[in-house]
């Protein structure tokens, strides 16, 4: 197998604040093969979002950046201290949340864009507004004409994000990272906006990062979904074997917790108790220990290494959900009404009862 | 008068809260108005859960506001037990506002960064006293308790505390009060995923637990779904379609609620993905499309949708209204 | 709590673990050195009648330069230029102090109610304040002062204090503008409370803190002030303040052959007004709460 498009090995990034080192992320390592699309889900906090900057060249001068970011054969660290700002933007580029943040409110689209045309490619001012047209075009937006002389208030959050997305495909890049493209979007301009990606990726054989809260939306859309907690990867693997197969407990309980449409009314919830740990200073434990309802005294001990098939399904926990390891572990601790670090357990709403 | 019709108001002695053609208007400025709510008419149960659905500018959080009068009301009734609530003023409104509460979006821009969380939940007997004869101080323990919160925390002020244990301190306060009626907008889509169904749950156990009827305001259908007796799909300040939770999704009518239902990441199995290709944007509100409000993107609209409004008509037999010239036939039963 | 129920119990289970408070943010060393030296001549002006300092009469030769006896020398009728630093510390303090009292008090109120009420209420006091500000100052407090036979220290204050109600009104008014807004101003509408309790317990305590770091700076702004109507002869008759020394230290030859009469009382106006504003910059800081956990 030729080696992967993306490969990030051991990725650790710190940032130095007034209240301790913060541990954005962890330990984090995934690969991307051409042209496909992985997910990376998490919560607010996860790391998921700093993960995607780190690759980005995007973080502050003071994140303390460890491990490799390898792609396409080029050491992208490498890239980001030689200065090639011509790296971000041609090779990869990224997609953000709100696409106000990403437009400037006083020039008209179609000059943003060929902006970014000229500063990487280095075309004429006419041909780069003509390419710009084009690309508003591709991106499905009606009337291209128009809409390049217009400024980005005047369009809607659809378009504007549209607008967004063909800036970001201006150069061909390889790979495009989506954070949260459409978390701030309604669910019909959702679809529009992730099936434009789809059909994006398929026509230019595009590989992509989407990164996102929404485990509906990294199910529909993704060849391979990485769950991130607590800065780190607690599981990762293809879509399917993952929603069909989880072994991490948060995978599982995140799941499990989410109110699902085909649900009846009033359907009970199963909530993971508790919040999110802090990132100052850690303690040498699972981060999800406090709120497992598997955990058992070991994983207050030592923090699990990624177990399972090495870029198959790989997961970080002592005592894996479906798993008879796992279920003696849930036996244990529903039968003694507490895991290891004190957490009420009791039977799952729809199994066991309260 | 252009409204959707009286058909989903049900002549039952268990209503609660009635509201009846309700209009709500924002002027923007050169003598423009936005047209947020254009009458729209419905009922709650005691001890209900209404759940209103529908996107950004649907006007569904305007109905809300409406109802406890945070917003001017151009037009129509709001009649609370008996209270003409559109047209109080003064004392007398600020007098039956205990008993209509509410939680709102966004749980840390809802305390007071300035005030101790014990203060913020007693907030509403320190106004009242002894007034209403609701929750005596002593028990604002026991509330705290009850939205899990531990009262030895009471001296921490709201930055403290997480986006999930702030919306529990909001619950908390609106309970002081003893309310009938609790109108919960967008409640849960500014937490953590894995906060959500805390929430949730904790707003199904207090509503059984001190009897409360829910408004319940969202854009996610999963989470409207899963809280609600009843459902209104909103689309551009109209009601598209009211029904019973489960019916509503299981046989959707209005070619609006399917593609709702079709759009989300994983669509609801009772209705075809290609429902979910809806085309163009949201029009105006300010200039919104005569007949049908839903003409302008709707795969099943003819020349009657754009001249002539659709009036709510029941499905026979089914709790379930909706307001549509060519309404999804399906087949009952599937 | 024998009445909870099972899952009730599970929700609680996260409050059990709160982080420990965050740590403590800190005003720094140079605020309390600064409100160090502020207090110092706070002190000092306070007590000044029972100390031995004195403006009447010559306490030595006419522009003595600093010495044992005469820390910052003598001016040009003799009398100490420290004892008159003292004694001028009690006017251009208070003078500062009122006049920002009053800016706020008046200035605050005005501004929280326009911004609250918002609709004509703003209109009218919105016009209020353009025409403060869009008259010209210097003349506005000429015409004051002049108002007035005799020239005494609460004039000057009153004068002062008029001077500041624009500003500090139209920054109230900002805030209670970003204030309002907020849910919580809602929340406390839903639950019935009367405008007047949440102006006081919901706005007040939020718009406050910025109106503190201004009233800091505005202080440092109004003790110019004084001097500048010092240099015009229109401060407190017959009385000493920081204005009228460096006034009197400016007159003939004295800048270029007596500097201290001048440079002493600058060099402690200059520190006192540092200090204001150092203090009030960190006391902004301070408070800027965070509002999030994370």
């Amino acid at each position: 197998m030729a080696d992967p498009q993306l490969s990030v090995r051991d990725l650790t990034v710190r940032f130095p604040t007034t209240r301790g080192t913060v541990q954005a992320v962890n330990g984090v390592s995934f690969e991307l093969e051409q042209g496909q699309m992985l997910g990376i889900v998490g919560e607010s906090g996860s790391g998921k979002s700093v993960t995607a900057k780190t690759l980005m060249n995007l973080l502050p001068r003071t994140a303390e950046i460890e491990g490799s970011v390898m792609f396409d054969g080029q050491d992208v660290r490498q890239a980001a201290a030689d200065g090639r700002d011509h790296f971000w933007g041609v090779e990869m580029t990224m997609v953000f949340q709100d696409p106000m943040t990403s437009l400037n409110p006083v020039k008209k689209c179609g000059e943003q864009i060929a902006e970014t045309i000229r500063y990487h490619l280095g075309q004429s001012k006419s041909e780069a507004l003509a390419m710009a047209e084009d690309l508003l075009g591709q991106v499905g937006i009606p009337e291209p004409g128009k809409r390049v002389s217009q400024y980005p208030h005047e369009l809607s959050g659809g378009l504007r994000q549209r607008v967004v997305i063909a800036m970001a495909l201006a150069c061909q890049p390889k790979l495009l990272i989506a954070d949260e493209p459409t978390t701030a979007v309604d669910v019909t301009v959702q679809r529009h906006i992730l099936n434009l990606l789809d059909s994006l990726r398929e026509e230019r054989g595009m590989s992509m990062i989407l990164i996102t809260h929404d485990l509906g939306v990294a199910r529909g859309r993704c060849d391979d979904v990485a769950v991130m907690y607590a800065g780190r990867i607690v599981e990762r693997s293809a879509t399917e074997t993952l929603f069909g197969d989880s072994r991490h407990p948060y995978t599982d309980a995140l799941l499990r917790s989410i109110p699902r449409i085909d649900q009846p009314s009033h359907t009970r919830l199963d909530p993971i108790p508790g919040r999110p740990p802090e990132l100052i200073n850690p303690p040498v434990q699972c981060a999800y220990a406090p709120r497992c309802r598997y955990a058992q005294p070991d994983c207050l001990k030592s923090i699990p290494e990624a177990q399972g098939v090495e870029g198959m399904h790989e997961f970080a926990c002592h005592h894996p959900a479906n798993t008879d390891q796992g279920r003696e572990a849930l036996a244990a601790n529903v039968a003694a009404g507490r895991n290891a670090s004190g957490m009420p357990v009791a039977g799952y709403a729809g199994t066991g009862g309260f | 008068m252009a409204g959707s019709g009286h058909a989903p108001l049900r002549d039952d002695p268990n209503v609660l809260l009635t509201i009846q053609d309700l209009e709500v208007e924002f002027p923007v400025g050169k003598g423009a108005v936005v047209h947020a709510v254009s009458g729209i008419s419905f009922d709650v149960f005691e001890g209900e859960t209404l759940g209103i659905v529908g996107e950004s500018g649907c006007g569904k959080s305007t109905v809300a506001k409406s109802i406890i009068r945070l917003n001017d009301i151009k037009a129509g009734s709001v009649d609370y037990q008996g209270h003409k609530l559109a047209d109080l003023e003064g004392e007398a409104l600020r007098r039956i506002r205990p008993d209509l509460q509410m939680i709102f979006q966004d749980p840390i821009s809802s305390l007071n960064p300035r005030r101790k969380i014990r203060d913020v939940i007693s907030e509403g007997l320190a106004v009242w006293g002894d007034d209403r004869g609701s929750w005596p101080q002593d028990r604002i323990e026991e509330l705290m308790t009850a939205v899990g919160i531990d009262p030895k925390y009471g001296d921490r002020r709201p930055h403290q505390f997480s986006g999930g244990q702030c919306q529990r301190i909001g619950i908390a306060r609106a309970l002081a009060l003893d309310p009938k009626m609790m109108i919960c907008d967008e409640p849960v889509s500014a937490l953590d995923v894995s906060v959500q169904a805390q929430v949730l749950n904790l707003l199904e156990d207090m509503k059984e637990r001190y009897g409360l009827t829910l408004l319940f305001i969202s854009h996610d259908l999963s989470v409207v779904k899963n809280v609600s007796d009843r459902i209104i799909v909103m689309y551009l300040g109209k009601a598209c379609e009211i029904g019973n939770a489960d019916e509503l999704y299981e046989h959707p009518r209005h070619p609006y609620t399917r593609a709702l239902l079709a759009s989300i990441p994983e669509p609801a199995p009772t209705v075809d993905p290609s429902d979910g290709d809806i085309e163009g944007e949201l029009p105006s509100p300010i200039t919104p499309p005569a007949g049908c409000r839903f003409n302008t993107r709707c795969g099943h609209a003819s020349d009657i949708c754009f001249t002539e409004e659709p009036q709510m008509q029941r499905v026979p037999g089914e709790d379930h209204y909706f307001a549509c010239h060519h309404p999804v036939e399906v087949s009952v039963g599937v | 709590m024998s009445d909870m129920d099972a899952e009730t119990t599970i929700v609680g289970a996260d409050v059990d673990e709160m982080p420990d408070d965050a740590v403590e943010k800190e005003l720094g060393i140079g605020f309390w050195v600064c409100i160090g030296w502020l207090a110092t001549i706070g002190l000092v002006a306070l007590l000044a009648p029972w100390l031995p300092v004195t403006s009447d009469g010559a306490q030595g030769g006419p522009r003595e330069a600093p010495s044992m006896s005469h820390w910052f020398g003598t001016d040009a009728n003799g009398r100490s230029v420290f004892d008159l630093t003292i004694l001028g510390a009690r006017t251009s303090l208070a003078v500062g102090l009122f006049a920002i009292i009053f800016g706020m008090v008046v200035g605050g109120s005005l501004g929280i109610v326009a911004g609250y009420f918002k609709g004509k209420v703003d209109a009218v006091i919105g016009f209020i304040f353009f025409s403060l500000l869009s008259f010209p100052q210097l003349v506005l407090a000429l015409l004051i002062v002049n108002a007035f036979d005799q020239v005494s220290l609460f004039t000057v204050a009153i004068t002062l204090g008029i001077l500041a109600v624009a500003p500090v009104g139209r920054l109230a008014r900002a805030a209670t503008l970003v204030f309002a807004e907020r849910e919580f101003v809602l929340a406390a509408k839903v639950i019935g409370a009367k405008h007047f309790r949440i102006i006081i317990r919901e706005l007040l305590p939020n718009v406050l803190i910025p109106m503190a770091a201004l009233g800091l700076l505005g202080m440092g702004v109004a003790i110019v002030a004084e001097g500048g109507l010092a240099f015009l002869g229109l401060s407190v008759d017959g009385g000493e303040s920081w204005g009228i020394t460096i006034n009197d230290g400016r007159q003939s030859r004295d800048l270029q052959e007596n500097p201290w009469v001048a440079m002493f009382p600058i060099g402690v106006m200059f520190l006192t007004i540092l200090s204001l504003n150092f203090a009030g910059d960190r006391v902004r800081e301070y408070f800027d709460v965070r509002e999030t956990a994370f």
